[in-house]
């Protein structure tokens, strides 16, 4: 694939409540936005090993999404603040390992924000558009 | 730190009744080598020691031993464990009490305050490893190198560990029993370590990992040092999900380092075991110290000092830093 | 045509040489870590000790694809393996690991993997003249300048390597570079003797081995086990640095839409190594496992194929964590005996 025409594979974990809402309303009142995310569905955000954002990037996604209930909203009370403090580290550390912190973003969207997804979407896309393809840890196909 | 007293303390220890052994540290087999001691009686505390080789950190040992099946009618051995401990060491005993790993009524903790250890690499490297029996001593100001029978002394800044130089806790946190004087605590020196990787840019840095993290050999010597990786089922064992595969490439090693390094988050308490034991010399511990000044920076937290804490990554704030949030 | 010599000078030119194979020497600058193929116009230096990581991921890789093969077709793809490759420098015990190792891969079942990459590679060894401060290769058999496994000897005489060709291999690489090679004069024999003395004498640690495999089975239950493998971490230092541990575990990988069967090394001292499905671990502790691990090399191996599975380089002393000396151990076995 040639640079100019190259698309990102996004990665997006969405909370059942919020976000996947949110994302399904943006559907439904006819919000164009970038279909590049797969969304992969979870109960909350809470839900989302840290690890999973490792695995999707070894497994060819260029940029991750994880978006849940604003603080405060979580259907669970509190799954989005214990989210917010482990991506917050596995942001860091994945920076400090050398992944471009554009490929990885989190973001708040409650079940009301079909713009706010799009938006989201637009900026994620973009940003592992500029970082290009993920080469880093991906899993390769290796010699024999 | 006075020899005669800890092995007077460790013997008293080791013949209590209600303790099942005493994990010291004594003389290895050769050179300057030091290996953990399990001490049952009294008689066997002659040959502990406490010197500045003593890296290793023993509580380790607490959630390592294997729990087997027991033989019908046969009692469970439930007695304590005593362990001796330096400050970073007893920082893991509090963390482990923090997350319910470890009874205390379980452990008997003998606290030595530390002066430092010295680096054995850099020892090594100055003052060549022998067969013979080589020690190191503490002076007032320094190190005593004593080998092939001729001692030499050395300054502290020399010899001295960088987990050492970057310490806080030199004295034990926890212990039910004191060895000797706290001792005075030093301003810790700035992490030129993590620095010097924070100052690269994404791609320097990419590739500096790369290059470690392909010596890797999976050994897992760096997991099963750590006195805070004590999962019974870990995942790096799974094979269903497979969340690490077998295979040992970049993709994998790193995806590995990236788990064991996130699972410390918050948890690890900088004791460097697993950068001193890594075969392939992989700077493991930027990657520790790097999320611990993360956690201590922008959330005020410390692990392991209050065994009555809540674990950092098992509670939050309402509060918390969510400026990376789009 | 059996010893030439080569002056260290034509080094460069007689690594020029060995063009259209694969070459594997210690990697530079890496700290001794492992052998790595050279790349093209360097020139491999052969002043370390020994590899933390042995030769034998040359012929035996730490993770090798065994077929691959696609979820929704038919197609199966073998790997090839046509390249050949010459080893610079490896030390006379590993080269000897080697042909203890061939022992088990040819035993019931041939593995072609290992077979073919063996038949395939060139060794040519650096006798030892430093040997370090852990070796105890002459209590297990071997020596610093054992040529047992090697193809092409080279003896580091100060200005000269002297070269003595082994095996057919080794003769045809001599023939290869003759141009850069010289006849050796009647006092290097002499010169050598005294080399090879020399470094036999330095190596310092030692073990009488001769009633171990004997007396080990007697010593099943004995609390020495125990002793040894209290200070255990179960990692897998020792085995996946030793020249002559040679076990692994299969499994499937995908890759995307393709997948693989691949075969990594295994441990005997990680927990899983032996755990069944339902639960059960025949050797469900550190003590049992310290104690096959010593049972393996120094007594079943020696059992089934009249060999002692250790070579006495000495790197799971220099490398264990927590100081557990297989040379210790030996001789509490002889003392418990």
């Amino acid at each position: 694939m040639s640079a100019n025409n190259y698309e990102p594979n996004i990665v997006a974990f969405l909370c059942n409540w919020c976000s996947y809402a949110g994302a399904d309303l943006a559907g439904t009142s006819r919000v164009q936005y970038p279909s590049n995310v797969q969304v992969i569905r979870v109960m909350c955000t809470g839900r989302v090993n840290p690890l999973y954002v490792m695995n999707a990037l070894q497994q060819g996604a260029d940029g991750v999404l994880v978006s849940g209930c604003h603080p405060g909203d979580c259907h669970y009370m509190e799954g989005n603040y214990y989210a917010r403090r482990r991506l917050g580290m596995l942001k860091d550390l994945m920076e400090f390992i050398g992944v471009d912190p554009r490929r990885f973003h989190m973001s708040w969207v409650s079940a009301s924000e079909g713009h706010k997804w799009k938006e989201v979407v637009e900026k994620t896309v973009e940003d592992a558009r500029e970082a290009g393809p993920f080469e880093g840890f991906r899993r390769r196909r290796i010699d024999w | 730190m006075d020899l005669e007293k800890l092995r007077e303390t460790a013997a008293e220890v080791a013949a209590r009744e209600d303790v099942k052994y005493l994990i010291g540290w004594k003389k290895g087999t050769y050179g300057y080598r030091v290996a953990p001691g399990f001490i049952e009686d009294a008689d066997g505390a002659a040959e502990l020691i406490f010197s500045p080789l003593c890296t290793a950190n023993l509580a380790t040992y607490l959630t390592l031993v294997e729990k087997l099946p027991l033989p019908r009618g046969e009692e469970p051995d439930d007695r304590k464990t005593a362990l001796m401990v330096k400050g970073c060491d007893s920082r893991a005993v509090a963390q482990l009490l923090v997350e319910k790993g470890i009874d205390r009524e379980n452990v008997v903790v003998i606290g030595c305050p530390c002066p430092g250890m010295v680096d054995p690499e850099l020892l090594a490297e100055k003052y060549p490893e022998t067969e013979e029996p080589a020690e190191v001593k503490w002076t007032d100001d320094g190190f005593i190198v004593i080998r092939d029978g001729e001692e030499t002394s050395v300054s502290r800044d020399e010899l001295l560990a960088e987990k050492c130089r970057l310490c806080r806790y030199p004295n034990p946190v926890i212990s039910d029993i004191m060895l000797g004087e706290p001792v005075e605590t030093w301003e810790p020196a700035e992490d030129e370590g993590v620095n010097e990787v924070e100052n690269k840019d994404v791609d320097e840095r990419e590739a500096y990992w790369e290059e470690q993290f392909s010596n890797c050999v999976r050994c897992y010597s760096c997991r099963n040092v750590c006195p805070l990786c004590y999962c019974q089922d870990c995942i790096l064992d799974r094979l269903n999900p497979t969340w690490v595969n077998r295979s040992v490439n970049f993709s994998e090693n790193t995806a590995f380092n990236i788990a064991r390094a996130f699972h410390l988050a918050g948890r690890c308490i900088e004791c460097g075991e697993c950068e001193r034991v890594c075969p392939a010399n992989i700077p493991l511990g930027k990657l520790n110290r790097k999320l611990a000044r993360e956690v201590r920076d922008k959330y005020g937290f410390e692990p392991g000092l209050d065994p009555e804490a809540e674990p950092f990554q098992a509670s939050y704030k309402p509060d918390d830093p969510e400026d990376f949030i789009l | 045509m059996s010893a030439m010599l080569l002056n260290k000078e034509k080094w460069p030119d007689f690594v020029g040489r060995l063009t259209g194979k694969k070459l594997w020497a210690p990697q530079a600058g890496g700290d001794g870590m492992r052998f790595a193929p050279v790349a093209e116009g360097e020139v491999p230096a052969l002043d370390y000790g020994n590899t933390r990581v042995p030769p034998k991921q040359a012929v035996f890789p730490q993770t090798e694809t065994l077929f691959r093969f696609q979820v929704d077709g038919e197609k199966v793809e073998e790997p090839k393996l046509e390249e050949e490759a010459v080893l610079l420098g490896v030390r006379p015990c590993d080269a000897r690991a080697m042909v203890i190792v061939d022992k088990l891969f040819s035993w019931d079942e041939d593995d072609p993997y290992y077979l073919k990459r063996r038949e395939l590679v060139t060794l040519v060894g650096l006798a030892c003249t430093e040997p370090g401060l852990n070796c105890f290769c002459t209590s297990v058999g071997g020596g610093p300048a054992s040529t047992e496994g090697l193809d092409l000897v080279m003896i580091d005489l100060g200005e000269n390597y002297l070269l003595e060709a082994i095996t057919e291999k080794g003769q045809a690489l001599l023939a290869e570079t003759e141009d850069l090679l010289e006849e050796a004069k009647d006092d290097v024999a002499e010169q050598k003797e005294k080399i090879i003395n020399e470094s036999e004498q330095k190596i310092k640690r030692s073990v009488n081995t001769e009633d171990i495999p004997g007396g080990l089975p007697g010593l099943w239950e004995d609390p020495l086990w125990q002793r040894v493998s209290a200070s255990c971490l179960g990692c897998g230092t020792c085995t996946f640095l030793c020249p002559t541990c040679h076990c692994f575990d299969i499994q499937d990988e995908t890759e995307g839409f393709d997948s693989r069967r691949c075969r990594s090394w295994d441990s005997c001292m990680f927990a899983e190594y032996t755990l069944h499905t339902s639960g059960h671990n025949p050797r469900p502790s550190r003590r049992e496992r310290t104690r096959n691990r010593i049972n393996h090399k120094y007594n079943y191996y020696v059992d089934k194929f009249d060999v002692i599975a250790c070579v006495g380089c000495g790197r799971c002393i220099n490398l264990c964590p927590v100081n557990i000396d297989i040379v210790d151990i030996l001789k509490q076995v002889e003392e418990a005996l």
